[in-house]
């Protein structure tokens, strides 16, 4: 199969694996030790609406995506910050008309929706050079934020109450976190699709989590996992002929069954 | 008589229609160790999140040494509830106490110097769990981990140390090696524990007060069974410490 890497679109996939599961691993991490599935459920279905803003507009439904996404999970933020709702209620209405917005707005949107599904269920073997480039800049600023924040972020999600008693801003802190989480979506949007994301930005993070002891190690992990992972099911659904979205989702699935099954094996002993 | 480490003025708080706290005022001085009992639900941990700041009073005011707003917390050290802790998350004992020399960095970005290190070596040593240093907090035993988070307040270099229900998820003998620790801390800081377990007051508390809403003070170490009937509205047995007793007698269901 490797006379298959010599074709652009072949080469763009696995770029675009690589640098999404750089982001998926550092952004994961924080979404699996501070327990933040659900809002990142919710932020990424709410991304379909910027999708369908994106069309309306007649620009590039990602950057549609990148805006509404971010402003949703400002709005999110906030909201939990302040008012005393139901976090699990907010989200589900947030997921719910986010999904809704983009249906309305591919409905409104003259003519045909072209590559709609591709955003759903994500199609990396079609990945277009310009968006592997604004790929490039997301995972370069989650990176650096990452880089310069890490002890904040650390106690922000460890101990939020203690952090604040520290004088951190700990709401700015969170507010940032949601919104690198938000921009973490956007990037896999192209690989695996909305409906998938949250299995690829938790799963790495969660093998991970069995097998480190630090928030920067996890990380790494995870950044490796996702690589492999992403790859393989690449490189699978090419030998196979099947939607590759759907086979890294898989291939997580299955390595994540099979290290707690080893772990319990481990424990057990 | 010196100015108190923490002053509290009339302080009182309103929680979504409901009054939580109601006219409360203490001081505790630089040398107290003040014991606050009461009911759970009665605004214990209410009262120590005003302290701290995390939460705005209704009305009056807070003062730590005499001075108010965000600086002044810095003074504090704070022991959470043991149940609110996650320890899953993938962190080093070290790395955890370490966190808490946070609020005194003020560069940008925050990086730990040599001084923050060395305080904590000396707070992993104080709290004799300088061997599980290394090692994660999900791996250690509950006193341990009670241990490593009191370290976490100690390398900030408090006042005053403030304690929310530390003994409720350990058992006897550790709570008793707790209580020695605590005694040895006494020399430098003043100390602020709450509990709704009356059997657990240690021996060298100087204050004790009753809190259910209002706070029922006393100057002096002894709880009095008038505050105790009026903070927990029903009759309280009370017997010497160290001796095996009932706390409760015909305890009738409160509110």
């Amino acid at each position: 199969m490797f006379e298959v890497l010599g074709f652009e679109f072949f080469r763009n996939a696995l770029i675009a694996g690589v640098l999404a599961s750089v982001a998926c691993g550092i952004i994961g991490t924080y979404v699996v030790v501070r327990r933040m599935v659900s809002v990142s459920g919710g932020i990424s279905h709410a991304a379909f609406g910027g999708i369908g803003l994106g069309y309306f507009l007649g620009i590039d439904p990602l950057l549609g995506a990148t805006g509404f996404t971010v402003a949703t999970a400002l709005g999110m933020g906030t909201l939990q910050l302040r008012a005393r709702q139901q976090m699990d209620t907010i989200i589900g209405a947030v997921w719910a008309a986010g999904m809704a917005i983009g249906i309305l707005f591919v409905y409104l949107t003259p003519g045909f929706a072209p590559d709609l599904f591709s955003y759903l269920f994500g199609n990396i073997l079609l990945v277009p050079q310009g968006d592997i480039l604004l790929m490039g800049v997301l995972v370069a600023i989650i990176v650096a934020v990452v880089a310069f924040l890490y002890r904040e972020f650390q106690a922000v999600t460890f101990d939020p109450d203690y952090a604040r008693v520290m004088n951190l801003p700990v709401e700015r802190l969170w507010l940032l976190l949601l919104v690198l989480v938000a921009l973490t979506v956007v990037m896999l949007i192209r690989v695996v699709g909305i409906i998938l994301v949250i299995a690829l930005l938790t799963l790495p993070a969660a093998i991970s989590r069995l097998y480190t002891t630090r928030i920067w190690s996890m990380m790494l992990l995870a950044v490796a996992l996702g690589i492999a992972f992403t790859l393989t099911g690449i490189g699978l659904s090419y030998l196979l002929d099947v939607p590759s979205g759907a086979t890294i989702i898989l291939v997580s699935t299955f390595a994540y069954a099979g290290a707690l099954g080893a772990e319990r094996l481990r424990q057990g002993d | 008589m010196t100015a108190p480490v923490i002053e509290v003025e009339d302080v009182w708080i309103r929680l979504r229609g409901h009054t939580v706290l109601e006219d409360v005022n203490f001081a505790v001085h630089q040398d107290d160790f003040y014991a606050i009992i009461g009911p759970n639900g009665g605004g214990k941990t209410t009262l120590l999140k005003v302290i701290l700041g995390l939460l705005q009073p209704s009305r009056g005011a807070v003062r730590i040494l005499g001075a108010t707003g965000a600086a002044a917390r810095r003074d504090l050290g704070y022991v959470p509830q043991f149940r609110t802790f996650d320890f899953e998350y993938p962190i080093t004992v070290r790395e955890m106490v370490l966190s808490g020399r946070l609020g005194h960095i003020t560069r940008i970005p925050r990086r730990y110097d040599a001084e923050d290190r060395a305080r904590t070596e000396k707070a992993l040593e104080t709290m004799h769990i300088i061997d599980l240093a290394d090692r994660q907090i999900r791996d250690l035993s509950g006193g341990e981990q009670q241990r490593a988070i009191i370290a976490r307040a100690l390398v900030s270099d408090p006042k005053v140390l403030l304690l929310d229900e530390p003994t409720v998820y350990v058992d006897a003998p550790t709570a008793a090696q707790f209580y020695s620790v605590l005694d040895r801390l006494r020399e430098r800081m003043a100390i602020v524990l709450v509990t709704h377990d009356i059997g657990v007051i240690p021996e060298h508390v100087t204050r004790v007060a009753c809190l259910n809403r209002r706070l029922y003070t006393h100057d002096t170490n002894e709880i009095t069974p008038d505050m105790l009937e009026a903070a927990y509205h029903c009759p309280v047995d009370l017997i010497a410490h160290g001796v095996p007793h009932r706390v409760f007698s015909e305890h009738t269901k409160e509110e």
